[in-house]
Parts: structure tokens; C-alpha cells; sequence
């Protein structure tokens, strides 16, 4: 039992990290974590960069038919 | 020994697929298995996927790994982000997948199953897979630039102003052909307006608790959003029981129509944070879901195929929409086989996205492989109900007869048995006040699915719940392109009124935003408008300029990548985009013919709208029609003039391009291409 739950483990988080990026959950931390490596002084907060992303987003054919 | 058993393995699967397609296409008599078709379609699209598209980035594209993508280059954590190949599928798949590939085949359907399945199969392996992989490809190699500029770029500034005006005429009349299908699915139905009404307030909720409250959590929003969403479902049936409630949500078409206008008003104007984004999300989720959950009840159920592999309207007298198999099938089928919206998904979001080039593959090819199985699921679920059903539900009452007793009659004397009593059965268990003459493809798809899901869970107690469930589906799904296809088009018609006068360009001024939106929102209800109060249904005249519309796209598309091919020197394989390329000119160009030259008044516009005029000269139309009258001879003849216009854009783009490709092949002129230079990739293999 011990032996399934370590081998399903980390399917099931990969899973669920995936999960998190294709709904747009993770997109502030993946943000943060490149303004840090690329050493940005300023950062959005979560909502302005949430409201930039969408506007983005929405502004180009994002939706077919 | 492994090279001998991968041969025989792909060998193995290769015998399938062809027995499995051999079987569709030649079994007559007895309905047969819908695992028939599944087996065709996944062993089909495995060995394309496998054989084709490996060809293809090997020969054609020469995919290089050791290249850095514009995501490892400009990696800015917002537009460009490298992002694992499996959630780059998932979010390309997401925005490919629309209503198109539901409703086309549901359309189509009226041929008899074998002519789209083949189309759907054959045609996104050859074409539409191709399209998309190497639109991806090219937008790669520009830093992710659009259709439009790398048509500038590469073919002519014309061919880039002639590509930018294809998306916007094909932005107007997809958005009135879609908002026709919600129309026609909603009509008349307290239980699915009830439903579809409810997902604004739900929508609303879930944009304010984004924006305030948990900024960017959109997974629990969402499911909390969609647990909403099933429960308006289960209380649309309250709803649609109760005698006050039900009158105030029975619509006709027309009162639909402008609730539909308003609507894409608000969504465009509004902050997309508010409406159109949460909406985006619970599409998102419920659409994946459904399509789970189709594909899982064909596979559980195996329905058995009861429509004919060819209708006795494989002779262009159609129903559901008027013209022979060619070019009216391919026309038809467009988002399941190849689709030209797709070019602008692969050349947006996806290429800034991409991690490596080699990925292109598997997200561009394996992508619409996918859409094209979901085209296929929708085709077998219009099939698998009985061919009289699916013509009753589909035929507008100008064909049939408006008394279901003499429509019944005249769907069984064309050979398909039918009685009023087994509709007026079938509209009580699903929950409806009818379902005669709801042409759109969208309540007979939601019959058929409704049959397949219940058939897995709750039996004929909750067909009703599954019908309410697919319709509520697909309209989210359809006002999802809606909204977001207005915001772009009110984003497009700033961009093109800013070059004349620059305020009106200005994205935050509030006059230009209303004015903008006004405009967009005004020129595709005009196309709604004009499909709800056309006699022959509205479906007959617009899905058809939607599909050529569509191809018409497609085929720029294919221009542009055919063009780049050749400026890389890649002559001896150039066939792999010239021959869809060719093929989709060709029908489009006979469909564009036909539908404004036909003699038959159901097929060409200018036909039936000469023939109306002569009537109303001849005094033959009663005082009350006249007005009415002259309204559907002016909108033929603007549809005529509609298809016309985009038939010379694609004619004039192909001459521009054969004017590049004559002076490249005769060397007359050094090949310019506007790729990004080469930098070696600094990620190690497998990253």
C-alpha cells in the first residue's frame, strides 16, 4: 500500500501542478518567481497582474469557432 | 528485433484503420457499430500522427531543438512563458475547440454519416493538422507574430491588409451563424433560457470574487461556478413547470435575438474581469468535461448508427441546408477537418508559449487531431438517433409543413419513417414544448447526446436532465466565441478607425470603446437578425458563408506557409501545403459560385431574391409580406455580395503570392525571409 501511494504520489502531483497552470492558477507564482531571477524592482500585485493577463489576453483571437 | 516489432505494430495499426474505414464505407443495410468509427478515427490518427506529421517535421520543417524558442529568449514571465508541452496542449485545445466541430458534422449529417466521417478523418490528417502545425512552426521562428503580419511580411503589404480584413469578416459572420445556433436552441425553451440565463449572475459572481476577493484563483472559482451552473440546470425543469415562470422565459426568436445583441454589447464594453473572463473559465471546465463524458458514453454505450451511409439529399435537395456533397460537405465540416480561425490561435498565444521547436508537433498536428475526434463524436451522436428525429428537428417548417401530422408525412415519404406522436413523445421526455423545426444542429446534437448519456447514467428519468445539460453546454460554449469574439472585433475596429483618427484608437477611451462595440455588435446581429426572420431558416443561407468564410481563411493561411516554404528552399515537399491549399481554393471558389449564381433558388442568393422581386412585381405577394419581402431580397442579395467580396480578397491574395512564387522559382529575386536569427538554447536537453 505504502509502496502505491509513493508511486502514485508524484503522478498525482504533476497532475495537479499541470492542473494548475492550463487553469491559470499558478501564472502569479511562475511571474514572481522570473521578476526574481531576472532581479525586477517592481512587481504587480496578484490582482494587477491578473487584470493585465486578462486584458491581454482578450485583446487577440483567443477563442475559435 | 524492437525495430521489427515498432514496424509490425504500426503495420497492425495501419490494417486497422483501413478495415475500420472500409467498414463505414462499404457496410449497407443493417445500422452498424459506432466502434466502427472510433476505431477508424483514433487508428487513423495515430498512424498520420506517427507517419505524416514525423515526415513533415523532419523534411519539411527540419524541426531544431538546439534552437531557443521566443519563450527561453524574451521569457518575461507574462506574454512569453515556457510552459510544459501537456498544459501547452491543453491550453491550445481549449481555444481551438469551439462550437464548429459540434455543429458542422451535426449539419452535415443530412448526406448520411459516411461523406463527413471521411472528411473529418481524411481532412485533418492531410489539411487541417498540416495548417496548424506549420502556421505554429512559422510564428515560432517570428517571435510569435500574427497571421496577419507575417502575411505583410512575407507575401505583400496587401496580402497582410487582405488577411486582417478575412479576420474581420469572418469575426462578423461566425459570430451571427453561432448566435443563430444559441437562438434556435433556446427558442421556445423556459428550461435551457432559464439556464443559459442564470450563467450571467454566476459569471458576475465569480468575476468579482477574481478580481477582489482571491485574485487569479480561477480553479476553486471555477468549480465553485460550475457546481452553480449544473444546480440552474436541475432548477431550469422547476422553472419550465411552473405555468408564471415558464411563460416569462418562453422567447420567440426575435425577442432572443436582441436579449443576444444586448448581451454582446455588455460583454464587450464591460471590463473583461467582470463577464467575459469567469464566463471563459466555466466554459473552459464544462467543455472539457462534456466532451470527457461523450467520448467515455460512446465508448461505454457503442450506439449503433442508424442513419444511412448516404441520404437520398446527396443530390443537393438537402433540408437542412441546400447543395450537393461537393463542395457543400467540405463547406459544411469546417472546424472538424481544417479550420482558418485555427491559424490565428497557432500564431497568437501558443508560439510564445512553446518550449521547444520539436513540441510543435505534438501541440500544433496532435491538437487538432483531437478537435477532429471530438467532430467525429458529434457525427456519431446525430447518427445514432433515427434518421426521421434528426430531419424533423433540423428541417425548417417551410420544408416540411408547420403541422407536425403533414411534416411527419413528408419526412416519411422521403423514406425516412416518422410519427407526430413519436416527436411529441420525444419533446416530453427531454423536457420540451417542441421539437419541430429547431434547425442550428444544436437541439438535434443534444438529443443525440442526451440519448447517449442517459443510456450510461439515470436511463429515460434523466434525459431530460442530460438534454437541459448539452444544450446548457453548448450555448456556454457558443456565447463564450460570442463575447470574445466581439471584444476583438470592437479591438479591430479601434485599430483600423484609429489610422483615421487617432483618438477613436485609444483602447480606454469610453466613447470610442461604446462606439466600437456598437459597430461590431450592429454588423454581426444584422446577420443574426436576417438568419432568425429568413423564411428558409436562417441556417440555409448562413452556415454556408460562415464555411466559406472559414476555408477562405484557411486557405490564406496556407498561402502564407507555402510561401515561407518556398522562400526556405524547400521546393520538393511543397506539395504538403500547396495540395490542401489547391483543394480548399477549389471549394471554396465552386461554393462561392453556387451560392450567388445557382439556378436553385435554395442555393444561389441571387436567384431567390430575383424570383421574390418578381413576384412582388407581379403583385403576387400579399400587402402584409410586402415589407417583409423586400428585407429578405435586399439581405440575399447583401449575402451574395458578401461571399463575392471574399472570394476576390482570396483571389488577389493568390496572385500577390504567385507573383513571389514566380520571381523565387525563377531566382529572378533573392528569397527574403524574416525569421528570427538563430541562438543556440541554453536549456539542457529535456527541459
Amino acid at each position: 500500500m505504502h509502496r502505491l501511494w509513493s508511486n502514485t504520489r508524484p503522478r498525482l502531483v504533476r497532475f495537479w501542478e499541470g492542473l494548475r497552470e492550463w487553469c491559470g492558477d499558478a501564472a502569479y507564482e511562475n511571474y514572481r518567481k522570473c521578476a526574481e531571477r531576472k532581479g525586477q524592482q517592481s512587481v504587480l500585485s496578484p490582482a494587477e497582474f491578473y487584470v493585465e493577463q486578462l486584458n491581454k489576453k482578450y485583446s487577440r483571437p483567443n477563442r475559435c469557432c | 528485433m524492437k525495430r521489427v516489432l515498432q514496424i509490425l505494430v504500426w503495420l497492425g495499426l495501419a490494417s486497422i484503420a483501413a478495415a475500420a474505414l472500409a467498414m463505414i464505407a462499404l457496410h449497407r443495410g443493417e445500422p452498424i457499430s459506432a466502434t466502427w468509427f472510433v476505431l477508424a478515427a483514433v487508428c487513423s490518427y495515430l498512424v498520420a500522427y506517427r507517419l505524416y506529421s514525423a515526415f513533415i517535421a523532419a523534411k519539411l520543417l527540419a524541426l531544431d531543438n538546439t534552437r531557443a524558442t521566443p519563450s527561453e529568449r524574451r521569457e518575461d514571465g507574462r506574454d512569453f512563458v515556457p510552459t510544459n508541452k501537456w498544459v501547452l496542449f491543453g491550453h491550445h485545445f481549449a481555444a481551438i475547440a469551439g462550437p464548429g466541430p459540434l455543429v458542422g458534422p451535426t449539419l452535415a449529417a443530412q448526406f448520411g454519416y459516411l461523406p463527413g466521417t471521411l472528411w473529418l478523418i481524411v481532412g485533418a490528417a492531410f489539411a487541417g493538422c498540416v495548417q496548424d502545425f506549420v502556421i505554429l512552426f512559422c510564428s515560432i521562428r517570428r517571435d510569435g507574430k500574427t497571421l496577419g503580419e507575417m502575411a505583410r511580411e512575407e507575401v505583400s503589404k496587401r496580402g497582410g491588409i487582405i488577411a486582417q480584413l478575412a479576420v474581420l469578416a469572418i469575426m462578423i459572420i461566425l459570430l451571427g451563424v453561432v448566435a443563430l445556433v444559441i437562438v434556435n436552441a433556446l427558442k421556445s425553451s423556459p428550461w435551457a433560457t432559464f439556464t443559459l440565463a442564470c450563467t450571467i449572475p454566476i459569471a458576475l459572481l465569480l468575476g468579482v470574487y477574481l478580481r477582489y476577493v482571491r485574485p487569479g484563483r480561477v480553479l476553486e472559482a471555477s468549480l465553485m461556478g460550475v457546481a452553480l451552473v449544473l444546480f440552474a440546470v436541475v432548477a431550469g425543469q422547476w422553472v419550465a413547470d411552473s405555468a408564471g415562470w415558464s411563460r416569462t422565459f418562453t422567447l420567440s426568436g426575435l425577442t432572443l435575438t436582441f436579449a443576444i445583441i444586448v448581451y454582446g454589447f455588455a460583454a464587450s464594453a464591460l471590463p473583461v474581469w467582470l463577464l467575459l473572463a469567469p464566463r471563459d473559465y466555466l466554459s473552459a471546465f464544462i467543455k472539457a468535461g462534456a466532451i470527457f463524458t461523450l467520448a467515455a458514453g460512446i465508448l461505454l454505450v457503442r450506439p449503433h448508427v442508424l442513419m444511412p451511409p448516404l441520404t437520398r439529399f446527396v443530390d443537393g435537395n438537402g433540408p437542412v441546408f441546400a447543395g450537393k456533397i461537393f463542395p457543400f460537405c467540405f463547406i459544411t465540416i469546417a472546424c472538424g477537418a481544417i479550420s482558418g480561425f485555427h491559424s490565428l490561435i497557432s500564431s497568437g498565444t501558443t508560439p510564445k508559449m512553446i518550449q521547444r521547436e520539436a513540441h510543435a508537433r505534438f501541440i500544433g498536428y496532435g491538437a487538432m487531431l483531437l478537435e477532429s475526434f471530438v467532430g467525429v463524436m458529434a457525427m456519431v451522436a446525430a447518427c445514432a438517433m433515427t434518421p426521421g428525429v434528426y430531419f424533423a428537428i433540423n428541417s425548417p417548417a417551410q420544408i416540411v409543413g408547420a403541422a407536425p401530422e403533414a411534416a411527419a408525412q413528408t419526412i416519411s415519404n422521403w423514406g425516412y419513417p416518422l410519427s407526430a406522436a413519436t416527436m411529441a413523445g420525444l419533446a416530453h421526455s427531454v423536457g420540451e414544448q417542441t421539437l419541430w423545426n429547431r434547425a442550428g444542429g444544436a437541439p438535434s446534437l443534444a438529443v443525440g447526446m442526451a440519448q447517449i448519456f442517459s443510456t450510461t447514467i439515470g436511463g429515460d428519468r434523466l434525459l431530460s436532465i442530460w438534454y437541459h445539460f448539452a444544450i446548457m453546454f453548448e450555448a456556454l460554449f457558443i456565447l463564450t466565441v460570442l463575447d470574445a469574439g466581439t471584444r476583438v472585433g470592437r479591438f479591430m475596429i479601434q485599430e483600423l478607425g484609429g489610422r483615421v483618427w487617432k483618438p477613436f484608437g485609444r483602447l480606454n477611451w469610453y466613447p470610442a470603446i461604446l462606439l466600437s462595440s456598437a459597430l461590431i455588435v450592429a454588423a454581426w446581429g444584422y446577420f443574426l437578425y436576417q438568419g432568425v426572420v429568413d423564411p428558409l431558416g436562417g441556417i440555409n443561407s448562413l452556415w454556408p458563408l460562415f464555411g466559406i468564410s472559414n476555408q477562405l481563411l484557411a486557405a490564406v493561411a496556407l498561402v502564407v506557409a507555402t510561401t515561407i516554404l518556398l522562400k526556405m528552399g524547400r521546393l520538393k515537399w511543397i506539395w504538403v501545403t500547396l495540395f490542401p491549399m489547391v483543394w480548399l481554393v477549389i471549394i471554396t471558389m465552386t461554393a462561392s459560385y453556387q451560392k450567388i449564381f445557382s439556378h436553385n433558388p435554395r442555393i444561389g442568393f441571387l436567384t431567390f431574391a430575383n424570383g421574390l422581386a418578381a413576384q412582388l412585381a407581379a403583385g403576387q405577394i400579399p400587402a402584409a409580406k410586402i415589407v417583409e419581402t423586400q428585407r429578405v431580397i435586399f439581405n440575399q442579395r447583401l449575402d451574395a455580395v458578401v461571399t463575392a467580396v471574399l472570394a476576390i480578397m482570396i483571389l488577389v491574395l493568390l496572385a500577390e503570392a504567385a507573383v513571389q512564387w514566380h520571381a523565387i522559382l525563377s531566382r529572378g529575386q533573392q528569397p527574403v525571409l524574416h525569421e528570427t536569427p538563430y541562438v543556440a538554447t541554453e536549456w539542457a536537453e529535456g527541459d
